[in-house]
């Protein structure tokens, strides 16, 4: 198993590196510094703080002329035939290889915003994203999970009505109007009317004292949202499932029918369960950006957002590059799970 | 009507249910607090107990807050109100009149002996930064003309982008030529020279020194007001570089506890803040008295031991908030106005004055328009034609309507450029002779003497205006209605929507024929508003209408040098009478900024001017 996994690892650390290049070249299409310095920057400014900012090296290792001005870090190698030799920027100076070292030690450059490391603001910011989205990914996989085998152990009936007609309504309602109405009846309502302080109108606390007044609200309207799509989907998974032939194989020597769908059943079914929720996995450390806004909880979607905005290019490209190791891991993850779930996907 | 009006609705409405409906929904809530009550519970008395040990105002920022709490890194209303807390500039504004300069770290106005060309101050004696360890002795040292003149300095270093340095581009004898200079000795890598010598400054002893313009400038004053010329001490500069903006030291009346960006910002009381009496009673108008504005005239401020902000990414906690008591004041969003305002009386509900609420209204010095290239092949130019022409475009707006549809009417409509409780703004907001809409059959009249009859040429075409303006739900209606409006006297308006940088864009290289936008005062003088028209601002300068009118701008360069008298007033109506005759632009419009004031908050009179009046604000604990 171990040298499954290790394979898996070493097969997309390659991967990774070509994300890494892609997203470093697709932030540089437009100048960053020219971008953040605004259109009243001159080109005096903008050369200053490229070089400040370690912007003027070349991206990739190159072989070429030096340019013009102080040639410190280009070395001149011996070439036979060619005059003078050939200069080349010492790649572990590059951005790329710099870039990628400092990721591999996660001391990442400073924000130019708020002139703090990255490193720090990952920190920081990943922990109130994950005191929300993973207590709701949570939530929500079970309780959908419990919806979608009850929805198809009744399928047809009323209860399987009412729970996909509750399933539709809830997916048919706005995020927006799920949150908005969520922080007036949830915490602002019961305070005023009832005298009640259930939970915070806003504010982070993640400790063991204060969770839940600050941070069950948003996770309930979190669960809310998406209750509606994953209940649909695994009542879905849980009657294609039904239909197999081992199911008809359980019924024919006699099992009970809470015996095929609790342990049959759901146990085939964890293969589309895994993907789906290792699908929704690295959006716990996204955060959600809305829930984040009005419930004023200092998380990475929020950080993000604002750093996009102030075109803060240092933030963007590393949260950028941590996203895509997430995914990436939560790929591995994936396979992993498949491997210990279904013993043939390791085989194979 | 926004979702935010939509809860307001149904919260007003889940006011009015029955007792039955209310003790069943009520019931529900009961189970939830049953269950979440230890944790509740247990805040809830943390807090209290907090309350009790010291007096602490919890006020709002909304949106994001301040990116830096450096002064020379800041630029918006947010970093202005954080930074005004914790550094203070010479001047401010009067907190009882807020369009009257007074001293701050003076003793007195800056006096000038020759006109307005060389400036002499008096440094208050017992101003004293922050008591902090990059003092010898953690005790702050007294503030001297060379923190004055760095502070100044630094708005010339590179290391800030030259963000602010157009607060003093030209203005301090020598400054320019310093700027350029070390421009030059930052680019061959050399360090930054804060001891090189400037022409305009002069330290005369220890309080005294004088600063010398390159020309009589009236406007200078109004720069030292500005927080941006906060003064800040050398040493906690040097010692943290770029990290001074989390470890701002300054005069203040509140020091700075902690900052999380976006999230809050904490301070306390400055113990050693230098003697601030609060405005004396005299100060105060009748309105302001009524409402006990004047109760603690002449005691010495801050009177709070902690100022908690919050920042409000979105409207709704915070007005949330406001209304559970947690916050001393809150601005009132449009979507939330109807919930606090009768709309028809323009005054507070009765359930909110039921409550103690009271409010406050806050003219804005703004200046909201629909701009004109004047370089403009069709509408431009200084033709009688061309003036008759742009004049209808003025004759057949409704700007009553554009109030109503738009600012739920509560925008100020005026003639001129000059806004309102400045000088030069017209009585009761209309010039002797405007072409305000709406006025269709006068549109016709004009159009016709343009060579526009009806809205068409003598070849027959269409008057079509392209109108440029930043994509959002608002402009997209003011832009719906302002078709209308112009399709009404024949003339084919065409919207076009485009992000601001776009925006910014078209009106800078002059592609913009038509184009949505507005000004806000950088300071309470005409003069900033009427520089706009000055022919040298012209694109990419301020002067976005790209005005150029000789006359005009003589006139401009005289007030310039003028100190405040009814000889420059008098200009400034000449000149806001010339470009209502000109129409370089259709408008005009100020909005109003409404605040909600808790029964808690006492001293609470909000401006934007300036926000040096957080130390005067004090609460009742008895009512929190």
């Amino acid at each position: 198993m171990w040298s499954y996994v290790l394979r898996k690892i070493l097969a997309a650390i390659p991967v990774y590196l070509g994300i890494i290049l892609l997203v470093m070249l697709a932030l540089r299409v437009n100048d960053p510094i020219a971008a953040y310095l605004g259109k009243n920057a001159t080109p005096e400014s903008i050369g200053q703080y490229r070089s400040q900012w370690g912007l003027d090296r070349p991206v990739l290792p190159v072989w070429a002329t030096p340019p013009e001005g102080p040639v410190e870090p280009w070395l001149t190698l011996p070439v036979p035939g060619v005059e003078g030799g050939l200069s080349v920027f010492p790649p572990w100076r590059t951005q790329y290889v710099s870039f990628v070292w400092s990721l591999a030690r996660l001391d990442l450059n400073n924000s130019w915003e708020q002139k703090r490391p990255v490193a720090q603001m990952l920190r920081s910011s990943v922990g109130p994203s994950l005191a929300v989205t993973l207590p709701a990914l949570a939530l929500t996989t079970s309780i959908a999970v419990t919806v979608g085998l009850l929805s198809a152990y009744f399928r047809g009936r009323l209860t399987d009505r009412v729970l996909m007609f509750a399933s539709v309504l809830g997916m048919s309602v706005s995020v927006l109007v799920f949150i908005i109405l969520g922080q007036y009846f949830g915490a602002y309502w019961p305070r005023q009317a009832l005298g009640l302080n259930v939970f915070a109108i806003e504010g982070y606390d993640a400790t063991a004292r204060n969770w839940a007044y600050y941070c069950l609200l948003p996770v309930l309207i979190s669960l809310a949202v998406s209750l509606g799509y994953d209940a649909r989907f695994y009542r879905a998974v849980m009657v294609e499932e039904g239909n197999r032939d081992y199911i008809t194989t359980a019924r024919a020597k006699g099992a009970s029918k809470p015996k095929i769908m609790f342990v049959h059943m759901l146990k085939n079914a964890m293969i589309p369960i895994i993907t789906h929720v290792m699908i929704t996995l690295p959006f716990i450390i996204t955060g959600s950006i809305l829930l984040e806004q009005y419930f004023n909880i200092p998380g990475m979607g929020r950080t993000l957002i604002t750093a996009i905005a102030s075109k803060d290019f240092p933030v963007i490209q590393s949260f950028t590059a941590v996203f895509a190791l997430v995914f990436i891991a939560s790929n591995i993850l994936t396979d992993v799970l498949y491997a210990l779930v279904d013993p043939r996907v390791r085989l194979s | 009507m926004g979702l935010s009006s939509i809860v307001g609705g149904l919260g007003w409405a889940m006011g009015r249910l029955s007792r039955g409906v209310r003790v069943s929904a009520g019931a529900l809530a009961v189970v939830a607090g049953l269950w979440l009550a230890p944790a509740g519970a247990a805040l809830g008395a943390g807090q209290a107990g907090q309350q009790s040990a010291a007096k602490v105002l919890r006020l709002p920022i909304r949106t994001d807050g301040p990116k830096s709490l450096d002064p020379a890194e800041g630029s918006t209303l947010y970093e202005n109100l954080a930074c005004a807390q914790i550094m203070e500039p010479l001047l401010t504004f009067s907190y009882a009149s807020p369009g009257t300069l007074e001293p701050l770290l003076l003793t007195k106005l800056p006096e000038s002996a020759d006109g307005g060309k060389t400036w002499q101050f008096e440094l208050k004696e017992g101003v004293r930064f922050h008591d902090h360890e990059v003092f010898p002795g953690g005790k702050g040292r007294a503030v001297t003309p060379r923190d004055v003149f760095y502070t100044l300095r630094r708005l010339a270093d590179p290391r800030y982008r030259y963000k602010n340095y157009w607060l003093i581009d030209g203005v301090i004898e020598g400054m320019n030529q310093y700027r350029d200079a070390q421009a030059r000795l930052v680019a061959e890598g050399k360090p930054f020279d804060y001891d090189a010598p400037i022409e305009g400054f002069e330290e005369i002893d220890e309080r005294r020194f004088r600063i010398v313009l390159t020309k009589p400038v009236y406007k200078f004053l109004y720069t030292l007001a500005q927080f941006q010329t906060s003064i800040v001490p050398r040493e906690a500069v040097e010692r943290y570089g770029d990290r001074f903006s989390f470890n701002p030291v300054g005069t203040g009346p509140f020091v700075l506890e902690s900052w999380t960006p976006k999230q809050s910002l904490s301070l306390t009381k400055n113990p050693s803040y230098h003697p601030v009496a609060y405005p004396a009673r005299e100060a105060w108008g009748r309105d302001d008295r009524r409402r006990r504005l004047d109760r603690p005239a002449g005691q010495m401020v801050p009177f709070v031991d902690r100022v908690e902000f919050t920042m409000y990414a979105q409207e709704q906690p915070m007005w949330l908030q406001f209304q559970a008591g947690k916050l001393g004041y809150t601005e009132v969003p449009g979507s939330f106005y109807e919930q606090a305002f009768d709309k028809r009386t323009r005054q507070l509900k009765p359930e909110t004055v039921g409550r103690g609420i009271t409010d406050h209204r806050e003219v804005l010095l703004d200046f909201i328009f629909q701009g004109i290239n004047m370089e403009d092949p069709v509408i431009g130019g200084y033709t009688p034609e061309r003036r008759a022409l742009r004049q209808a475009l003025q004759l057949a707006v409704d700007f009553n309507e554009l109030n109503e549809a738009n600012y739920n009417g509560i925008n100020i409509i005026y003639d001129g450029p000059i806004p309102f409780g400045l000088d030069g703004f017209p009585p009761e907001g209309r010039a002797p002779k405007s072409y305000r809409g709406p006025d269709l059959p006068g549109a016709q009249q004009k159009l016709a003497e343009a060579g526009w009859p009806g809205g068409r040429n003598a070849r027959n075409e269409q008057l079509t205006i392209r109108y440029f303006t930043n994509v959002s739900q608002e402009n997209q209606q003011l832009a719906e209605l302002l078709k209308r409006q112009y399709q009404a006297v024949g003339v084919n308006f065409e919207p076009v929507f485009v992000d601001f940088s776009t925006l910014i864009e078209n009106i800078n290289n002059k592609k913009a024929q038509m184009f949505g936008f507005a000004w806000g005062s950088d300071y309470p003088d005409a003069e900033n508003n009427l520089a706009l028209f000055y022919g040298p601002n012209q694109s990419p300068g301020s002067n976005h209408y790209n005005y150029k009118n000789p006359a005009y701008d003589e006139l401009y360069e005289r007030i310039l040098v003028m100190p405040p008298s009814p000889e420059r007033t008098k200009l400034y109506e000449q000149m806001r009478d010339t470009l209502i005759e000109d129409v370089p632009y259709v408008g005009s419009m100020g909005r109003t900024r409404f605040y909600l004031i808790a029964p808690w908050l006492l001293n609470c009179r909000p401006t934007e001017r300036t926000f040096s009046w957080i130390k005067y604000l004090d609460v009742d604990p008895s009512k929190q």
